[in-house]
């Protein structure tokens, strides 16, 4: 089941990414939660409506790890969504596969959601205009992650989400970004981004 | 911050006389040398008589061991225009040149990815300048990145052992520990959780890391029941604290409280699962 990206999803990933450009960063994908899946509905994709962004600088450390895949859960659970991802932009650019705390997140949330993904950002082709798509899917199949064709259907509306992550990307908005990092640091700082969501409602 | 003189109730001939026995033992503890001599020349210097070229030699090395490179480079700077020709000054010239220069190459080489050779280089530098913490902590984060964790442990431990007050280094001591896992290291964890919530008790990630490990021991089959008692009480404790947190946090924001309430119910059901 391949996922779908909305506009707010793509663009706070990219905005995270575009805060520490010297930094590896990483975050959650959630979905809405569906109700019966229909016989047929295999071929239909997740649509992943929003993003948390989480860690930057070393993500291979885990105890803050649990902490906000706990928390973010107890969340998702009272706003009907359920995590179905995973994010991470490598420090080193030109290095844009999963690693081990890739593989290692996205095997806990599969223990949730079977179908859950990886994305990775490839921080080296992040740009203001933003003209081509910046992240490469993978899947887990046969035991291997594997990565699929991006696409524009791997967007609920690709020119929306171009639109909107290059608007925010020229007017700074990444500065006001909130990971669980800045949250741990300081706990009036709103991992959920309000902020940036009002930012992309009134572009839309 | 106060001054070393106001802190150990020392006069400036004291703090001289420090440095020269530190000399003459061929003391390697360049933090301090660093404290006391960037004092003592910044405040003193007129009183030194020529002392203070020997004193701006001492004080170089120890603020190129410390990654201080604005001291190292004033020191310098001062030597040169007494000793404009000395072969001794060329020569702690140089020591500056390599030490930035070793420096820069580590830095391009973690740019390239070439972690590796990183590590290998950053280590051998540290065997020269020993007390360049940031170095250290460059090392340890490194090491945590290629999830070699008792390396980056033993690189925490150096930085602990020469900052016992920073906080933050126990609590990422902690989080290594943590992450290495097994009974002993949760244990070790909970331990400087609780340390460096003792030297700031503001520190969230200790705080929650306090919780996290003392719930896991606290769960563990092989722990004795008085253990097991003790952890749940360390874990109730840090349950309020966090929630006291985050109380105070969400005051007089209403979008918070969905942050409050989602720790609350975490809170809830992690004690549920312990008992």
């Amino acid at each position: 089941m391949p996922i779908q990206l909305t506009s707010q999803a793509y663009c706070k990933m990219l905005l995270h990414a575009a805060k520490y450009p010297h930094c590896a960063v990483n975050g959650l994908l959630v979905a809405e939660k569906t109700k019966e899946k229909k016989k047929d509905s295999h071929s239909e994709p997740v649509l992943c409506v929003d993003c948390v962004p989480l860690f930057h600088g070393t993500l291979a450390l885990a105890p803050m790890l649990e902490v906000a895949l706990t928390l973010i859960d107890t969340w998702c659970k009272e706003n009907n969504y359920v995590i179905a991802g995973y994010y991470q932009a490598n420090e080193r650019t030109k290095d844009s596969r999963p690693n081990q705390v890739a593989e290692k997140v996205a095997a806990r949330i599969c223990e949730n959601f079977s179908e859950a993904a990886i994305v990775m950002v490839d921080n080296s082709r992040l740009t203001i205009s933003c003209f081509e798509p910046i992240v490469v899917i993978y899947h887990h199949h046969e035991n291997k992650w594997k990565n699929r064709e991006v696409t524009l259907e791997s967007f609920e509306d690709w020119s929306e989400a171009q639109k909107i992550t290059s608007a925010l990307l020229e007017g700074r908005s990444y500065e006001n970004l909130i990971d669980f990092d800045n949250h741990l640091d300081d706990l009036r700082n709103d991992w959920t981004n309000p902020v940036i969501n009002k930012s992309v409602l009134d572009l839309c | 911050m106060a001054s070393v003189s106001e802190m150990y109730d020392v006069g400036w001939e004291e703090m001289r006389d420090k440095l020269r026995k530190w000399r003459e033992d061929n003391c390697r503890n360049s933090e301090q040398i660093v404290d006391v001599g960037e004092e003592l020349i910044s405040e003193h210097a007129s009183k030194l008589g020529d002392d203070i070229w020997i004193i701006y030699e001492q004080v170089m090395i120890a603020a190129l061991d410390c990654s201080r490179d604005d001291l190292a480079l004033t020191c310098l700077q001062e030597l040169r225009k007494q000793f404009p020709d000395s072969h001794r000054v060329k020569r702690l010239s140089g020591m500056r040149l390599e030490a930035l220069e070793r420096k820069r190459k580590i830095s391009i080489l973690k740019a390239q990815g070439k972690s590796a050779e990183a590590i290998r280089e950053l280590n051998e530098y540290l065997e020269q300048f020993v007390g360049d913490q940031e170095a250290w902590h460059e090392l340890s984060e490194l090491y945590i990145n290629e999830h070699d964790y008792g390396k980056a442990a033993f690189c925490l431990e150096e930085l602990m052992m020469t900052n016992p007050h920073n906080h933050l280094y126990c609590e990422q001591y902690a989080e290594v520990k943590y992450t290495q896992g097994g009974l002993e290291n949760l244990e070790l964890s909970r331990k400087y959780f609780a340390q460096a919530l003792r030297l700031n008790n503001r520190n969230m990630r200790a705080l929650f890391g306090l919780y996290m490990s003392a719930s896991h021991i606290a769960a563990s089959p092989k722990v004795s029941a008085k253990v097991k008692k003790d952890n749940m009480k360390y874990a109730a404790w840090a349950a309020t604290q966090i929630n006291k947190a985050y109380k105070l946090a969400g005051r007089g924001n209403k979008e918070n409280k969905c942050s409050m309430k989602a720790v609350e119910e975490m809170l809830e059901s992690m004690q549920i699962t312990m008992s």
